[in-house]
């Protein structure tokens, strides 16, 4: 293989409080590596989205910057610490959202945002849950069950879901996936917004166009390694799908 | 304790709401008593066919009632959701126990007045010791099935694969506590001995074991 076209950013010096900071992280599962040597730097107010064929590793980065999986190697930092098995306190700076609701389907959406915002420990919790409710357009379906949603209005609880504890860190994985038109635009929007408003992005997705108008930093993965780390206004659809191995 | 109320209550509402597990679990339940008890004859009652024949339904009953807990967490990745919070893992285990106990405490219930009547298995010699042992070998059993409805719900191997691993790891359950039952109630005994040490002892390991090993199986 030869060296990427694309111009390859080495991760920016290591600061002490950057949300995301992994140093040769690995993670190897049934004898199969899945992520190899991943150095990744994420400052504060980025949006990156981290695209690759099935396979590539998205999904699995995306669970260990989590702390849902940990790697087999390396070291992983979060706000400028060490992430072990212990680290609830990091948890609470995450949202995550992907393209599984994470939600109870027999619970109303109220029920569903209350639950986790009391079980996240959240001051005022009803009060976070309303505001969360109308800042998504659902204050006036709250009490009705997940499973009546379709499936852009799930999604939206989802992201409520993911804001409850106002993260810093907003981990997204592939969450326009099975989304219509409208959904996907208002997914879209709610993102931007996010952004706008201060919050670190972390993407994964699988369309490219979608990604490279949406976020501001692109990261290629092919089969666990990071191909490609640039800035999205570097890059166009056609060099993203040769470096992903497409064309 | 306040999260274990909390995740508890949800097991119980969402459970309240589709009345889904309990449904199954109860008519399982019953019909292996009546099948078994067809098959027996219903005139062995007060020895070991009866409380071989209720602990037939317990485990299956039971097996079906640790997939469907669980599997409410692995439906729409919940799980991760839960994984996300600042909640110790064992918290999560300790409160997916009382909700399988709970839930178990109701099958066995309907089961046990089924076996009973079926049987015509007279419990009013003592019905104290009768729920005691039962009780103590039901949270043994919910401790290790608690534990592995987490390892196979995480696996491709579903359905059979839960039976297969919490059946013969309860055989010592099964087995004290039958042996304890016949002597109450055929030679009029009273409860003790190695048999309840046996049970006790079965109960500790596993839930300790289960506790701690909770956290290390436990995968999104």
């Amino acid at each position: 293989m030869n060296a990427p076209a694309i111009p390859f950013s080495p991760p920016a010096i290591l600061t002490a409080d950057l949300p995301v900071e992994a140093v040769r992280l690995g993670l190897v599962i049934d004898d199969r590596a899945i992520l190899r040597d991943i150095d990744l730097a994420i400052g504060r107010g980025e949006f990156v989205a981290v695209l690759g064929a099935n396979g590539a590793g998205k999904s699995t980065l995306l669970k260990v910057i989590a702390t849902l999986t940990k790697a087999s190697r390396g070291e992983l930092h979060l706000f400028g610490r060490t992430v072990t098995r212990e680290s609830a306190d990091l948890r609470a700076r995450i949202g995550l959202v992907a393209h599984q609701s994470m939600l109870y389907r027999e619970l109303t959406a109220r029920e569903n945002l209350r639950f986790f915002a009391r079980l996240y420990g959240i001051a005022r919790a009803n009060d976070r849950v309303e505001l969360l409710l109308d800042v998504i357009g659902l204050g006036n379906r709250g009490n009705d069950p997940i499973k009546s949603f379709s499936r852009g209005m799930v999604q939206r609880v989802a992201i409520a879901r993911a804001l409850l504890r106002d993260p810093e860190l907003i981990l997204a994985d592939e969450p326009f996936d099975g989304l219509d038109a409208p959904s996907v635009a208002t997914t879209q929007k709610l993102l931007e917004h996010l952004h706008q408003s201060g919050k670190t992005i972390v993407l994964v997705n699988h369309d490219i166009s979608q990604s490279l108008e949406l976020a501001r930093r692109i990261i290629v993965l092919r089969s666990g390694s990071v191909l490609v780390d640039a800035a999205a206004d570097k890059l166009n659809r056609a060099s993203v799908l040769a470096e992903m191995g497409g064309m | 304790m306040q999260q274990v109320g909390l995740l508890v209550g949800k097991d119980l509402r969402i459970e309240a709401r589709s009345r889904q597990t309990i449904g199954l679990v109860v008519v399982l339940g019953v019909l292996i008593v009546v099948v078994l008890g067809l098959g027996l004859g219903t005139q062995q009652g007060g020895g070991v066919a009866a409380t071989a024949v209720l602990w037939t339904a317990y485990l299956f009953s039971g097996v079906l009632c640790f997939e469907k807990t669980m599997g409410v967490e692995r439906a729409d990745a919940a799980l991760a959701g839960l994984m996300m919070a600042p909640v110790d893992r064992s918290v999560i285990f300790v409160a997916k126990l009382v909700s399988n106990l709970a839930l178990m405490a109701l099958v066995s219930t309907v089961v046990t007045a089924a076996g009973v009547l079926f049987f015509s298995f007279d419990l009013s010699a003592a019905p104290g010791q009768f729920i005691g042992i039962m009780s103590l070998g039901l949270v043994g059993f919910a401790a290790i099935g608690t534990l592995f409805s987490a390892v196979v719900s995480s696996t491709r191997l579903q359905g059979g694969l839960l039976a297969l691993t919490v059946f013969p790891l309860s055989l010592p359950l099964v087995i004290s506590s039958t042996q304890l039952l016949l002597r109450i109630f055929r030679d009029g005994e009273s409860a003790g001995g190695q048999a309840l040490a046996v049970i006790i002892a079965f109960d500790v390991i596993f839930l300790v074991a289960s506790w701690v090993l909770f956290e290390w199986v436990l995968e999104p």
